[in-house]
């Protein structure tokens, strides 16, 4: 009994350090960092903090430099999404994912009809989103040092009290992941039709030249928006450690000292009601009261009310033995881990650049415009539009012109690809038209 | 709708390389431009590629 008591302690030190405010500044970084390098490794931007209110079709508003947006982003490991602009509202779900149950526009575009199948339902319903995996990521902790690999679940601080170990390796399981997205296509329609309406609100943000006063040169600024078109969801995560030193206990370094009582494999143990106890600790950790706590731990079970732990999951000890334990965190709702988009240069006007995918800009992958064509030559219209290109005013006549047509190529293309007939159209409607 | 950004060309003449360039640099999300040789008979061409991003890191 009295092992059980300082289990229960050790359990209750643990949920104690993982509490936000006690860590430090540039703990709580790393935290983002190394959980963010390891989403990233999946080919998905992270979010941090994880959070269920990020969905297709939420618009932000990026502000650094490409640059610095690279630099943040390898520093730091993820992008803040800290400016919200817009939610635009999409449709084509229902074309998207036709024939795919409870997949809908309006009101049953998702994530809705899985996050309240009905008004009343207090629990979600995923099983019909589309499912997504993620690989096992492989970690270590160290107490001396702080988390050398730190991600943002409860389970490797209290199983790390839980192990009263120094250091230990763990994985990480994300299970129960979902994603959806919407095509590309659909969201660059809709983008563009709302930034036609809010030009005025993005001419703000058009691209500005250097400014040099004195010696102090201000750097030219670009503004993009960041549309997004896929996101990544996970519920349940499984975490596993396992303890590669002696106890951190001072009096007994040197000296394995686990849980014993919870090795199922030992006869002289109880594990079923160590097991039990601990995962009462855990599921009254953080509630209000302790009354509030106990009726709060039944009416979670009768699944009226998300369990009471207060950081975003319910942690289950899984399975302990000497030297491991493993837990399963479980969140309310399914929460969005990562996700994909695609960004937006604010041009002059407040008008919106063609999109680049937002992933393989910031991983530094090479963004070339399009496919090679074939230099042409510079015919005579050619040799018209060129010189009066350099004219004040007659590149935004010319690229007005060329939205007009509604191919929108560019003007390199223009002038020496294959456009004879439209550098013709040029020629008679802007040079000769004019005179 | 803004106008799409510059394709790469190829068989690009030594002499209108600095034009089509020119022509790239005209769209400003294009930061970058790759002038690369095609070994050809006769008269020097070159293939001309814009790039939206700094293309000597990653990818």
């Amino acid at each position: 009994m009295v092992r059980l008591v300082s289990m229960v302690l050790l359990v209750a030190v643990g949920l104690g350090g993982c509490a936000t405010e006690k860590m430090s500044g540039e703990q709580l970084a790393r935290v983002a960092k190394d959980w963010s390098l390891s989403i990233r490794a999946s080919q998905v931007i992270p979010v941090y903090p994880l959070t269920e209110d990020l969905q297709p079709g939420d618009v932000f508003l990026v502000q650094t430099p490409i640059e610095e947006q690279v630099k943040v982003y390898l520093d730091k490991g993820f992008l803040p999404l800290e400016n919200l602009v817009t939610r635009l509202s999409l449709t084509g779900y229902a074309e998207f994912y036709r024939g795919w149950p409870k997949i809908g526009d309006g009101a049953d575009a998702p994530p809705r009809p899985w996050q309240f199948p009905t008004p009343e339902a207090a629990d979600a319903d995923f099983s019909h989103a589309p499912l997504a995996a993620f690989p096992t990521y492989n970690f270590s902790v160290s107490r001396s040092g702080g988390l050398s690999v730190a991600i943002p679940v409860q389970s490797v601080p209290v199983g790390l009290n839980l192990l009263d170990s120094a250091s230990a390796n763990g994985t990480i399981t994300l299970k129960d992941a979902y994603t959806y997205a919407l095509p590309a296509r659909r969201t660059y329609d809709a983008i563009h039709a709302w930034s036609e309406d809010n030009a005025a609100y993005l001419k703000q943000f058009e691209p500005t030249t250097p400014v040099q006063e004195g010696k102090v040169v201000t750097k030219a600024q670009e503004f993009y928006l960041r549309v997004i078109n896929r996101v990544y969801l996970v519920k349940t995560v499984d975490v596993s450690l396992f303890s590669n030193r002696a106890t951190s206990a001072a009096g007994s370094a040197g000296v394995p000292q686990p849980v014993q009582l919870l090795n199922i494999a030992n006869a002289n143990t109880d594990a079923a009601k160590q097991f039990e106890a601990i995962n009462q600790i855990l599921a009254n950790a953080g509630s209000p009261a302790p009354a509030g706590a106990a009726n709060a731990g039944a009416a979670s079970e009768a699944g009226a009310m998300p369990p009471p732990v207060a950081v975003g999951g319910s942690i289950k000890l899984a399975m302990a033995t000497s030297r491991s334990v493993s837990f399963v965190e479980t969140f309310r709702r399914p929460l969005v881990i990562g996700y994909l988009a695609s960004d937006y240069a604010i041009l002059k006007g407040g008008m919106l650049a063609a999109p680049t995918p937002t992933f393989s800009m910031l991983e530094g992958r090479r963004v070339i415009s399009g496919q090679a064509i074939p230099y042409q030559g510079c015919d005579a219209d050619c040799l018209r539009i060129r010189p009066w290109l350099k004219q004040a005013g007659n590149q935004a006549k010319l690229v007005s012109w060329l939205e007009a047509q509604g191919g929108s190529i560019a003007i390199a293309d223009l002038l020496t690809g294959n456009h004879a007939d439209l550098r013709r159209n040029v020629v008679k409607d802007l040079i000769e038209g004019s005179n | 709708m803004a106008l799409q950004p510059p394709s790469p060309q190829t068989n690009v003449p030594r002499d209108d390389v600095g034009n089509v360039a020119d022509a790239m640099l005209l769209d400003v999300r294009v930061k970058w431009i790759a002038i690369v040789f095609e070994a050809t008979a006769g008269v020097d061409q070159f293939t001309v590629t814009p790039y939206t991003s700094d293309p000597t890191s990653g990818g």
